[in-house]
């Protein structure tokens, strides 16, 4: 029994990142939730949240911000995702601007429900970024 | 006389000189963008072959797909057009061949198209000839972001969803090399796809969560969303490659240009020395 797999976590524009991993936790619509090698297959949708994974033989936790997307594992596992960042590339203060844009949004509320969900989305990837800056919400080690 | 029309010359042989300078340096500029986005098509093409492997291993798997975005499942009146076209000219035949197939198109349609331009030539074209314009996208094509096309691809998808409309085709450029672009015509929805049985069945379950249904959902206006992208990045690789080719050729022209011109400079000159020349002999010999 392989102990380690294949991550490969790609947006429309790049390969984010590829290698032999332990553990990958994402956020699923339903909860967190982690893959390891020779989990039985799944095709799970993927809510704003954080990634955390754990490269082979590594014990610390490598961790990212994910826009939503879906997971796909099979004898490797593939993360389809809209955007990912490294926490050294979130502009915290963007982030920020962005939650509070949001929450205006929410405060005056327009007919468009639609309006409304964006908001809420718009304000979970803001959150997970800053989250993700201060090294996750929940501290691994 | 001659010295006015060795004048003329001269003056144009610096004019064209000019303008070979010019295309030459957008022939180069060209080139470094056609690299770069040729960087990012490649890259989003080996995305987009995910995403429709993975939607056809759902269908091909499972016997609970919706059908609302199947082809068949609606009878066809309204189209909606996205038209790829580039902002700026000097790039050959590459927005005409693109305006010239979706006009095409268009001209079949019973019942008045909406039309999604990207790029200003494409927008230009059907307003002119009063069509309406439902959205745009003007800004130069290569930098676009995915997050971007989303604001292109959602309110598509929310008129396919809300019965608006009953079809979506796009009409782009198609990078077949750097040498060669075709124009290409993609129906985006309603999705065509086959229950192949030549693709062997998944041999373990898999699990669909929340299930196969929402999972299929998000799927399919992921899969316009990218394609909608790809086209952007594709077209755009197209465009700098023509464009590259069609300085090329401008600044072999203006070579070719130049080195006539200099050659009929050089003989009016010429001509002019053995005109004085023989006016003074002439001179000359009346003096005798």
């Amino acid at each position: 029994m392989p102990n380690s797999v294949m991550l490969e976590v790609t947006t429309p524009s790049k390969l984010f990142y590829k290698g032999e991993v332990d553990l990958v936790i994402v956020r699923t619509l339903t909860g967190d939730e982690g893959f390891m090698a020779g989990h039985s297959w799944a095709v799970k949708l993927l809510d704003a949240g954080e990634l955390w994974f754990q490269e082979a033989g590594s014990k610390d936790f490598k961790i990212a911000a994910l826009a939503g997307g879906f997971i796909d594992v099979k004898d490797s596992i593939t993360i389809f995702t809209d955007a990912a960042e490294w926490p050294g590339d979130i502009d915290v203060t963007r982030a920020e601007r962005e939650k509070e844009q949001a929450e205006n949004w929410l405060k005056n509320p327009s007919e468009d429900d639609s309006e409304i969900a964006r908001a809420k989305i718009a304000i979970a990837k803001s959150l997970t970024r800053m989250h993700v800056k201060q090294g996750g919400r929940r501290r691994k080690r | 006389m001659a010295a006015s029309n060795m004048r003329d010359i001269k003056r144009r042989i610096k004019s064209v000189n000019g303008m070979e300078h010019i295309t030459n340096a957008m022939k180069l500029v060209s080139a470094a963008k056609l690299r770069r986005a040729k960087n990012t098509f490649e890259r989003t093409r080996e995305y987009l072959h995910y995403i429709t492997e993975s939607i056809e291993e759902i269908f091909n798997n499972t016997n609970e797909v919706p059908t609302r975005y199947l082809k068949g499942s609606r009878e066809i009146k309204k189209t909606c057009y996205i038209v790829m076209t580039s902002s700026r000219g000097l790039c050959g035949s590459y927005n005409t061949n693109v305006i010239k197939e979706a006009a095409r198109q268009v001209a079949h349609c019973k019942e008045e198209p909406i039309i999604v331009a990207i790029g200003n030539k494409g927008k230009e074209y059907f307003k002119k000839r009063g069509f309406k314009i439902y959205s745009e996208y003007l800004l130069p094509p290569e930098t676009i972001s995915f997050m971007e096309t989303n604001q292109i691809s959602k309110p598509i998808i929310e008129m396919y969803d809300s019965g608006e409309i009953d079809e979506v085709v796009m009409v782009y450029t198609s990078f077949v090399s750097s040498l060669e672009q075709s124009v290409k015509s993609v129906t985006l929805l309603p999705f065509e796809i086959h229950k192949d049985p030549d693709v062997p069945k998944l041999d373990k379950l898999v699990e669909y969560e929340p299930s196969v249904e929402q999972v299929f959902n998000y799927l399919v206006p992921k899969y316009v969303e990218i394609m909608v992208y790809g086209a952007i990045v594709e077209s755009a690789t197209c465009e700098h490659a023509a464009r590259r080719i069609a300085m090329e050729n401008a600044t072999d022209n203006a070579r070719e240009m130049i080195a006539e011109l200099n050659l009929f400079y050089n003989r009016t000159r010429q001509a002019a020395i053995t005109n004085e020349i023989s006016e003074i002999v002439g001179g000359a010999d009346a003096l005798k």
